[in-house]
């Protein structure tokens, strides 16, 4: 240790081989993934969504067995029954993600900063020479990459057994609507990691971010003419996306642009509280 | 000698509440300061400025001649007064990380880190997870993590505080050894661990800065012979002894110049006299204490100790 030797400012530089910021991101997405997987999130977060996932098909197919089985139906009125098509079952299930899904990550994903701000832990990690955006930025992404993964996991169980059951749909259709639905959750992830930031409160930060996607999607769905290029459409899309072509081209791109400035504006916003609250510049 | 920090005028407000108003002081590179005073003093505030976790309302800090921006980060290691760790990590995991947080690479940050719970006596509960150590346990850890980037300046609040007198021996040694290594910045509302380890002490009071200076120097400067007097419990001793401070408190107001006594307080029986003079103070003592036949039980000469000149400093 060569530490005790000058003190101009490259004398740290000569004690170790430094990493860059890079790589102090880097270790701390590994450590929000390690704390992840040892709370066992990174296991049953992707478990819910492939059962969300498998369930849709799954009861869809069985339905008119149900319905036959209970028996007081009339005669005919089972056989009649338009089967439902595979793109159908597939849109359902993004809707089961949409609600459950929505809630489960809320609630994984809530006391992500005013967790360890409240207990402390913190500080000493806010006083180590690390920049306010690899923090916040380092919790982000490991909440995208349980996010994606279980989205993906999920839809693509839901997928194969619509084909196996029902019907089967294009790959391309699928992956379209995933990666529109995709930016839907990234939206209601990054919107919770900033009312973790904003609130001492989980509860309130989940509560927080649910509305705000409850609202978007409300005002989308109430005006669909004048808000279709807000971030609120994008579900609509994904569901379009599976189940047809998209109609509305010019809107579409628009509500990705406005989702994808939302999340920046989130991150952002994230970042100069952590910093106002903290003051470590 | 060069100045490792100098802070100027920093003051901390929250909403009404000053909690620290305008302070100067300035650390050595090498040193070993406390910052001492009671509870509420602001010693917390100060240090959580001073890491940059607190934004100060007005003053400067000034890292080897630079404003700080947040840089100073990298020279300091920190530990709070009771610091907050990750559980579900284990201990060695822990130091690993913060190595790296400062820029380490994976195999070195690793190398120091087991160095490290080695040094502080955490060894054998590397690999336990932190939500099973006890408090002086994580007091160990929270300084091997401090250390992990081999700071040039350790600041560290109220360390020993919370530990038992085993504990805090032991973290005390560990102190000395580093203090040869590293600039120490710690904080404490007990006099004598000041006093074992620092050369230099800073005694804050409400916020502002009562007293600062090398400990030797304060020691000489502010170091007043006394007379301690303890009499018999009977009657007439303590008569005697009251009427005679009466007496000397007195001569005190009439020519405090000519006086051979500048304070008499008298104090579960004792009496303490600060002296100007300590032969002639005694001498004169004596005389009296014979010709009135007074029964002495105990009389003692000696000089003020620190721990006298912190009370009155604190508490005035
Ligand atoms: N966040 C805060 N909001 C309001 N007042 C505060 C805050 N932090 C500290 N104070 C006030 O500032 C003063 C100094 O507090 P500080 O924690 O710095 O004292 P301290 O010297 O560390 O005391 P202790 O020995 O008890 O740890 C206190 O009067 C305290 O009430
Ligand atoms: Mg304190």
């Amino acid at each position: 240790m060569s530490v005790s030797a000058a003190h101009n400012g490259n004398v740290e530089k000569r004690s170790f081989n430094r990493t860059s910021e890079i790589g102090r991101f880097a270790a701390m997405v590994e450590k929000e993934l390690l704390e992840l997987l040892r709370s066992f999130k990174l296991l049953w977060v992707p478990l819910v969504f492939i059962l969300l996932g498998i369930m849709q098909p799954v009861s869809s197919y069985f339905m008119p067995i149900i319905l036959e089985q209970a028996g007081n139906l009339p005669e005919g009125v089972i056989a009649n029954m338009p089967k439902p098509q595979g793109a159908e079952v597939l849109a359902q299930t993004l809707q089961q993600f949409g609600t459950l899904g929505v809630l489960v990550l809320a609630l994984v994903c809530m006391g992500v900063v005013s967790g360890e701000r409240n207990s402390g832990a913190a500080s000493l990690i806010l006083v180590k020479p690390i920049s306010l955006y690899s923090y916040i930025g380092s919790k982000w992404t490991a909440m995208l990459v349980l996010t994606w993964g279980s989205l993906a996991a999920g839809y693509l169980a839901a997928w194969y057994y619509t084909g196996l059951l029902i019907g089967s749909v294009p790959f391309k259709d699928i992956v379209s609507s995933l990666l529109i639905y995709g930016l839907w959750l990234t939206l209601l992830v990054t919107l919770t990691v900033f009312f973790s930031t904003m609130l001492k409160s989980p509860a309130g930060a989940a509560f927080s971010s649910i509305g705000c996607i409850a609202v978007f999607s409300l005002l989308a769905g109430i005006f669909p003419k004048q808000l279709g290029w807000s971030p609120g459409a994008l579900s609509g899309f994904a569901y379009q996306a599976v189940s047809a072509s998209i109609m509305k081209g010019d809107y579409f791109g628009w509500a990705i642009v406005s989702a994808l400035a939302i999340i920046a504006g989130a991150l952002a916003a994230a970042v100069w509280l952590l910093r106002r609250s903290s003051s470590v510049e | 000698m060069t100045a490792l920090i100098q802070v100027k005028g920093l003051t901390k407000s929250f909403g009404t509440v000053q909690a620290v108003t305008g302070i100067d002081f300035t650390i050595e590179e090498g040193h070993c300061v406390a910052l001492l005073g009671p509870n509420g003093a602001g010693k917390t505030t100060t240090i959580r400025m001073i890491t940059g976790l607190l934004k100060q309302t007005s003053g400067q800090m000034i890292f080897h001649g630079a404003e700080a921006d947040g840089n100073q980060r990298q020279l300091i290691g920190y530990l709070p007064q009771s610091p907050a760790f990750y559980n579900w990590m284990t201990g060695l995991e822990y130091v690993i990380y913060a190595g790296r947080l400062c820029g380490m690479t994976a195999v070195d940050a690793k190398k120091k880190a087991k160095e490290l719970m080695e040094r502080v006596g955490l060894s054998h509960a590397a690999k336990r997870k932190i939500g099973g150590y006890s408090g002086g346990m994580k007091q160990r850890l929270g300084l091997a993590q401090a250390l992990v980037h081999s700071p040039k300046l350790l600041v560290m609040d109220e360390p020993v505080s919370a530990l038992d007198p085993l504990g805090r021996r032991e973290v005390l040694g560990l102190l000395r050894e580093l203090k040869q290594e590293t600039t120490v910045l710690f904080s404490t509302h007990v006099l004598h661990d000041a006093e074992e380890l620092c050369d230099d002490v800073i005694i804050i009071r409400d916020g502002g800065i009562a007293l600062q200076g090398a400990i030797s120097s304060i020691r000489e400067e502010h170091r007043k012979p006394i007379i301690e007097l303890q009499l018999e419990e009977d009657d007439q001793s303590q008569r005697w002894l009251s009427s005679y401070i009466a007496q000397m408190q007195a001569a005190m107001q009439r020519n405090a110049e000519s006086s051979l006594i500048m304070e008499a307080v008298l104090n579960d029986n004792i009496a303490r006299f600060t002296v100007k003079e300590i032969e002639a103070a005694r001498q004169s003592l004596l005389e009296d204490l014979t010709r009135e036949r007074v029964k002495v039980r105990r009389l003692e000469v000696g000089y003020t100790s620190l721990e006298d000149l912190f009370m009155k400093v604190v508490t005035a």
